[in-house]
């Protein structure tokens, strides 16, 4: 009896071993990645970060994550030596890694150190550790310590980004004697955010001017010139398709592209604030919604969120360069001034100098990337705004996206006619030149 | 959730503390100053109950939580004040007072419930003149769905009243808030003004000027009494009207002592407050800019009283500032910088601030404000004042009303929480549900008490006085409930029941009530002004009833006189400019006073001379300082105040050679600098070319010295004013000199480019041969390094130069004796360092430490003055002065850190303030994190780094940065005993704001000098609001101070930076040269 027991022992032990140590595939896919960028965007939505800050929180994470993919995959070609002052990331030499999940390991850490509200990205992230863990903790540990490590080496280059030099710089200085510049707008009369956004390193571009627009119409309140009749246009659109309120075609396009992580709303002594997500955020659903359609894999994913967020980060810059260059002063400041006193935008005016526009700008270079990523006539359903109460609409293309965003501007009566049709062009070239410069995906 | 779960723990918390306070006050038997009367006990089961649905809440009317109103007064004429209660939603209720604090609820056989949807204030006034008091109650219509009209209850003299508004045309259908009866135009019937409110919720601040556009809905409204009828003449008398007059504040009172009733109106937001004084010919001039250097912002309730014994009444002004520090960094604050800059400079609004206000009146010039020192300011979410002598030992003490349901300013509402709750449903309905009001903290406080402390000085004795129970009061009124000859309190609140404070006060000091029979048409006898003499004191009171908000007092006026037994006299003004005076008169009674033998009362101009008088043509100084736009907060956010606003420098000496004396004055950035020589009769502007060429300086102190007899001149210029621009070298000091009558500009000796401050010459003569002839060169900062220390230096003969390295923030020095033992030794005093003193020694000047204590301030100027008139000289010290947010003690210095704390190549300093033992940063967390965004990660809300402490919030950090501390704010003097000298502050009519200059001359020609002091200070953000009401002081001894408005001189919401005496044909007159202001000549009269 004895002897039978022991042997039974004997034989059950290695299942015991075995089954406390799982050895389970860890399998990343392409929906991994979108989940935990749309962690990243819920966080900035609480958060509260402007569009050029928050193009930088999209940037980075995606870069390290690609950089990993391409450490591994003969397919994709580092961006080393492509954006400025990337060095090389660590190698590892151990084959427990995981490289897509030490890709996700490494996006998450560098999102964590770049939103505010840590604990909310931890609490996404340790979730998703139990899982990996209980599936094969030696994949799990070997992956993670690698992606930790790209991570920091990342984190390094990241700071050299004059992103923390830039907070302590003057604010913009308020000069109310000059007719035509910039001044803070209701309902907040913020300060102008970000007045040194031009200090930030670009990736590709080789200059924050590089793609300097034309300036726009020259100042003038004079009813002939050119200033003015785009300055009248605007009262004049609004004035028409708020009469036609919901109904307005112009007002649905207005809204769905506000894009305005910060509408403050004041009711006497109560104040709340409507978040929604910003213009880049917008563009990485987009591209989400691209990858999505093509079934794209987990590497074409990072890849294409990667190019998407390098052309909105030099976009951002590209713009606030001209925006604090030319300093111009926003439709509802002059026509509460001049036309109307009781006007009001559709949008409400973001605190900043109206030339160029920068969902423009940006809208031009996401488009004109995923447009060779994806190419042409790629038709796809918009929901990207559905959490935020707004309806799907469907567009033929990138570029007509980007083209309805950029004039949605002007229906909103937040930007004159010059910033959308040049602000497009001045991120058609940024976009060209990031598509130009970066060789990452070898065919 | 998470917030959810701190709200219940908070609501706890407040709970068990109130449990607790039962629990003491019911074993310990610790009598406060008053009780509370219970409803069970008085039979006033009166509350104020708020019903909040989906289509009525904050949201859709912005006042929904302002509370009803409250009246008190004896409608039955049994000699006992009966009380009057308005309900915003449901039925009014009118109490009569049946004696030893019971009350019988009369409210249905009364008929003064009301028919209106909402209600708000109540006022209680014998409209008729029949001598029986009616009720006059006020309502909102026309939004929200709200119905019916002002209502006013005619007295039928049975206990029961009879609704007859529209008879009177008084049924108004407006967005009322409160109203005030007074005869303006003295003809011997009762006016009325009505205040109302806007509820317009456009977000922009749109142009001050609306208001002159009338809005019938928000316009307040004066109506003249007209016998049986009111006609509305707000137009013809000069009432604003506009859209944007959120009025919820009225005082009336004699403002300006002519005789005729000024009313004082507050409102809410941006729209200013109107300060009406009466013309005396049926219309009012709206003055507020001319008496008024800034207001409270958010203006809710406000009182008058005086507060100081000179027969001038004094206003107090209510807004929303916390005391706590959790809720001060948790909710809304003040305005950005250029956010008020542009309020006040391009909409045309006045300066506002968020903090309660305490004007103190001065005859005929601009009021004091002293909130801050007087220790008034913060009582949270303020309501009602009521001033009063509670205590009855003579000194006005102060009641205030506070508390409001849901904070809807919390900053974590307004960022985080308020977004997907009331996104949703705004999407959907354009409402706010219960659920998001419900993640709104509460405000639910107890309400203030302060003690009359005289000199300016009121002391918060909420525990000793009142219950510490926390409620939302709002409406209040005072009396006498039970006749025992203290005030009662009584407050309306919201969802529990009214607040009845009984006073305990009449056993223990001597009181004396009056009441008056006075005319037909008003036999309450409205502004009749009294003065109570005692012991050469004397108490000023003028009866008005509408006071602190919504609601109307006893009509009565009430003396405290402490351990007095009797008093010299009363005397009496009667609103038609007669008086009489009663003497002989007993204390501790309710003396009724009717007019009997009346002389008529003259109110006069002050017609007496003063001692200063302003020239007319400035004697041609036509010199106006103008600061370019440049601002240091959007350089170096977070400095405690401005570095560029110093100047402008001034030299005054003969610069032409005629044996006059000239004036040399800086210009501010991108503006030149002047010479105006002295031609007969007065000054003529030089032509001179070569400063024009050189405006690119900011010149902000100067010095003038001739050389070689008086053959030649030189002005040592130092120049500061913090920019770099076009490079440094703008900060390089220069000489101007002048050769066969051309002047020139040429670099100083010293080529450093520091912020120079104070440039100062031992003597005027320079001798290059003989003896040493020091100039001492005072450096403030490194330009844009606000806390780096910069050397100091002392240019002499033998050594040549001496190098002082560690002084500090030097801003003014003088030559002087202090030891006295002949030789002339150097004082150096700063911002954030105590005053420095220096002996020569072997040609060297060397350090000597005469002060007894440690005593660092922020030093603004220095003056040898013989304060106590022992024969040595004492010397006297601007400081910022006690009027301020700023906090410091020898226990408890006030701190600022400077160190480069978010590790970016730039510095930053934080400055940090005790409370209850520990320091805590004084700004929020919007403005450090501005600057630090390290700060952001560690706190993702407002609720974590609210009541935080500075260890708590930089940690280590705060090892590595340099400490600055302070130990004194005071202005004050230096005895000197000796050689020896103790610190000794300056009374507190001298610390309301920053003293800048000084200048000592014999102003009144008795062969003794007196020292005349000047400040005022602007470059501070608006959480600091704007030192602007002091208006100079002549200090002729320790004890022998004037006011400068005494004297004829107008130093207000000006800031100055020197006073000069020059001598035009050997005449003296004092030149006073401000900052960003024109410069100004007084002639000096005797």
């Amino acid at each position: 009896m004895k002897s039978h027991i022991k042997l039974l022992i004997v034989l059950l032990l290695p299942l015991f071993i075995l089954s406390c140590k799982k050895n389970d595939p860890i399998e990343i896919v392409s929906k991994d990645y979108q989940n935990a960028v749309d962690k990243v965007t819920d966080i900035m939505v609480h958060d509260i970060f402007s569009p050029p800050v928050a193009s930088r929180i999209y940037a980075y994470p995606n870069i390290t994550a690609y950089e990993i993919i391409a450490q591994n995959n003969p397919s994709y070609l580092s961006l080393t030596g492509q954006i400025k002052h990337l060095t090389p990331i660590p190698k590892t030499n151990n084959p427990n890694v995981n490289f897509p999940l030490a890709a996700l390991i490494a996006h998450i850490d560098v999102s964590k150190s770049v939103i505010f509200s840590e604990e909310l990205m931890e609490h996404y992230r340790d979730s998703l550790y139990r899982i990996w863990q209980n599936k094969n903790e030696d994949v799990f540990m070997a992956s993670k310590e690698y992606g930790l490590q790209v991570s920091e080496h990342i984190k390094n280059w990241m700071d050299g980004d004059n992103y923390k030099q830039t907070r302590t710089m003057p604010k913009f200085t308020v000069i109310t004697e000059d007719p035509s510049r910039w001044q803070p707008t209701p309902p907040s009369y913020m300060d102008g955010i970000e007045p040194h956004w031009n200090k930030i390193r670009p990736f590709v571009l080789d200059s924050a001017s590089q793609f300097k627009p034309i300036p726009p119409p020259a100042f003038s309140l004079e009813k002939e010139s050119d200033f003015y009749k785009e300055l009248d246009e605007v009262y004049t659109i609004s004035e028409r398709i708020t009469k036609e309120g919901d109904a307005s075609e112009e007002v649905k396009i207005a809204r769905f592209w506000d894009c305005n992580p910060y509408v403050s709303v004041t009711r006497g002594h109560l104040m709340f604030a409507t978040k929604k997500i910003t213009p880049g955020a917008h563009w990485m659903g987009i591209a989400e919604i691209a990858c999505k359609n093509t079934e794209s894999s987990f590497e074409d994913t990072v890849y294409a969120y990667t190019k998407t967020s390098i052309a909105l980060f030099d976009g951002f810059i590209s713009c606030w360069d001209e925006k604090y260059r030319s300093n111009l002063i926003r439709p509802e400041t002059l026509i509460n001034q001049h036309i109307d006193e009781n006007w009001k935008p559709i949008l409400q005016t973001p605190p900043f100098p109206e030339y160029s526009s920068g969902h423009s700008v940006v809208s031009g270079a996401s488009a004109t990337v995923l447009t060779e990523i994806f190419g042409d006539n790629f038709k796809f359903l918009d929901d990207t705004e559905l959490p935020y109460g707004l309806p799907v609409r469907s567009f033929s293309s990138f570029n007509a996206a980007a083209q309805e965003a950029a004039i949605s501007r002007m229906y909103g009566g937040i930007h004159y006619r010059a910033a959308v049709e040049n602000g497009i062009n001045q991120g058609i070239q940024v976009g060209n030149l990031v598509n130009e410069r970066l060789k990452m995906k070898v065919d | 959730m998470k917030n959810l779960g701190y709200l219940q723990s908070t609501t706890k918390y407040c709970f068990i503390i109130g449990f607790v306070l039962l629990l003491g006050s019911c074993q310990k038997k610790e009598q406060t100053l008053f009780e509370l009367l219970p409803p069970i006990k008085s039979g006033v089961t009166f509350q104020n109950n708020l019903t909040e649905t989906d289509s009525l809440n904050i949201l859709d009317y912005l006042y929904f939580y302002n509370g009803g109103g409250v009246a008190m007064g004896d409608i039955n004429n049994d000699g006992l004040p009966d009380l009057y209660f308005s309900s915003n939603q449901e039925k009014n209720k009118l109490y009569l007072n049946k004696g030893n604090l019971t009350f019988e609820d009369i409210s249905k056989t009364a008929t003064i419930e009301g028919n209106s949807s909402w209600n708000t204030g109540s006022i209680m006034v014998d409209v008729n003149g029949d001598g029986w008091l009616d009720i006059y109650v006020l309502a909102v219509v026309g939004i929200n769905g709200f119905e019916g009209h002002n209502e006013l209850f005619i007295n039928n003299k049975d206990n029961t009243f009879s609704e007859k508004s529209k008879a009177y045309g008084l049924d108004f259908k407006c967005y009322g808030t409160s109203a005030a009866f007074l005869d303006f135009d003295l003809d011997g019937d009762m006016d009325l003004y009505i205040l109302n409110h806007a509820v317009h919720t456009e977000e922009s601040f749109g142009r001050a000027q609306i208001r002159n556009i009338r809005n019938e809905k928000t316009g307040d409204k004066l109506l003249r009494n007209d016998g049986n009828s009111f006609t509305d003449i707000s137009e013809e008398a000069g009432i604003f009207g506009g859209i944007n007059g959120y009025g919820l504040g009225i005082s009336v009172a004699d403002f300006n002592q002519d005789g005729y009733p000024d009313i004082y109106v507050g409102n809410d937001f941006h729209e200013d407050d109107y300060f009406y004084l009466n013309n005396g010919n049926g219309t009012f001039t709206e003055s507020l800019r001319n008496y008024f250097g800034h207001t409270s912002r958010f203006s809710m309730g406000n009182d008058v009283a005086d507060i100081n014994h000179d027969g001038w009444p004094d206003l107090i002004t209510l807004d929303m500032l916390p005391e706590d520090d959790g809720v001060i960094k948790s909710s809304e604050g003040d305005d950005m910088y250029q956010t008020l800059k542009m309020r006040t400079e391009q909409y045309g609004y006045h300066y506002q601030y968020t903090r309660n206000m305490l004007f103190v009146s001065q005859p005929e010039a601009p009021y004091l404000e002293t909130a801050l020192q007087s220790g008034v300011a913060a009582t949270d979410w303020s309501w009602s004042a009521l001033f009063g002598d509670y205590n009855q030992d003579g000194k006005q003490d102060l009641f205030i009303s506070n508390g409001i349901p849901k904070r809807p300013n919390n900053l974590d509402f307004i960022k985080y929480v308020s977004n997907e709750e009331i996104q949703n449903k705004i999407n959907t309905s354009r409402l706010v549900d219960q659920k998001a009001l419900e993640l709104m903290p509460s405000g639910k406080v107890s309400n203030y008490f302060f003690k009359g402390e005289g000199s300016l000085q009121f002391k918060d004795v909420s525990k000793n006085w009142g219950s510490g129970l926390p409620s939302i009061s709002g409406a209040s009124a005072v009396g006498d409930l039970d006749n025992d000859g203290d005030l009662d309190i009584v407050t309306n609140n919201i969802n529990e029941p009214a607040s009845i404070y009984i006073n305990s006060t009449h056993e223990k000091a001597s009181y004396i009530k009056l009441q008056f029979q006075y005319k037909d048409k008003n036999p309450q006898g409205f502004g009749t002004k009294v003065i109570a003499y005692h012991k050469g004191i004397l108490q000023y009171k003028e009866l008005y009833t509408a006071r602190g908000f919504q609601a109307s007092s006893q009509p009565i006026i009430h003396f405290g006189f402490g351990a007095e037994k009797t008093i010299d006299s009363l005397k009496v003004i009667w609103p038609d400019q007669t008086q009489q005076t009663l003497k002989n008169v007993s204390l501790n009674q309710l003396l009724t006073i009717t007019p009997e033998n009346t002389i008529p009362y003259a109110y006069q101009r002050n017609k007496s001379k003063k001692r200063f008088k302003k020239v007319e043509d400035n004697l041609g100084i036509n010199y106006t300082h103008k600061e370019d736009n440049h601002t240091d907060f959007n350089y170096q956010k977070l400095i405690p105040y401005e570095v560029s606003d110093r100047g402008p420098g001034v030299a005054i000496g003969d610069m032409n050679r005629d044996g006059k004396e000239d004036i040399f004055l800086g210009g501010a950035k991108n503006q030149k600098s002047v010479i105006y020589s002295q031609i007969v009769g007065g000054f003529q502007l030089r032509d001179t070319p070569n400063l024009a060429k050189d405006s690119i300086h900011e010149e902000v102190t100067a010095c003038y010295l001739t050389l070689d007899g008086n053959s030649q001149f030189i002005n040592l210029v130092g120049n500061g004013g913090n920019q770099i621009s076009p490079n440094i070298k703008v900060l390089q000091n220069k000489l101007i000199t002048e050769t066969n009558d051309t002047i020139f500009v040429e670099p100083s000796l010293d080529s450093t480019y520091y912020n120079t401050s104070i440039i100062k010459a031992m003597h005027l003569e320079m001798d290059p041969i003989n003896t040493i002839n020091p100039i001492f060169i005072g450096n403030y900062t490194a330009p844009m390094d606000f806390g780096k220390i910069v050397p100091s230096y002392i240019f002499g003969n033998n050594p040549k130069l001496q190098e002082l390295n560690n002084l500090g923030m030097v801003t003014d020095a003088l030559w002087d004796d202090f030891n006295g033992d002949g030789q002339t030794d150097l004082i150096v005093i700063g911002e954030w360092m105590q005053p420095r003193f220096y002996e020569l020694k072997n040609h060297t000047w060397i350090e000597s430490f005469p002060l007894k204590e440690k005593l660092n301030g922020l030093w603004q100027t220095i003056i040898p003055f013989d304060i106590d008139r022992d024969g040595d000289n004492d010397y006297l010290l601007g400081n910022w002065g006690l009027n301020s947010k700023f906090k410091a003690s020898s226990t408890f210095p006030m701190r600022m850190y400077y160190a480069d704390f978010d590790e970016n190549g730039s510095t930053e300093t934080v400055l940090a303030i005790e409370k209850n033992g520990k320091y805590y940063p004084l700004l929020g967390l919007d403005e450090l994190a501005g600057q630090m965004v390290f700060l952001r990660k560690k706190f993702t809300n407002y609720r974590e780094f609210a009541g935080k402490t500075m260890e708590e919030i930089f940690g280590e950090k705060l090892q590595k940065a340099t400490l600055f501390e302070l130990q004194t704010l005071a202005s004050g003097f230096l005895r000197n005993n000796q050689g020896k000298f103790t610190f000794e502050a300056f009374p507190n009519i001298l610390q309301i704001s920053p003293i800048k200059a000084f200048v000592a001359f014999d102003f009144n020609d008795d062969g003794k000098k007196e020292v005349l002091a000047g400040g005022n200070y602007f470059g501070v953000i608006p959480f600091h609001g704007r030192f602007d009401s002091f208006p100079g002081a002549l200090i002729s001894s320790e004890n022998e101070i004037t006011l400068g408005s005494n004297l004829g001189l107008d130093f207000t919401q000006k800031s100055i930076r020197h006073l000069k005496i020059i001598r035009l044909d050997h005449k003296p007159y004092l030149l006073v040269i401000y900052n960003n202001e024109k410069a100004e000549v007084y002639e000096i009269t005797h």
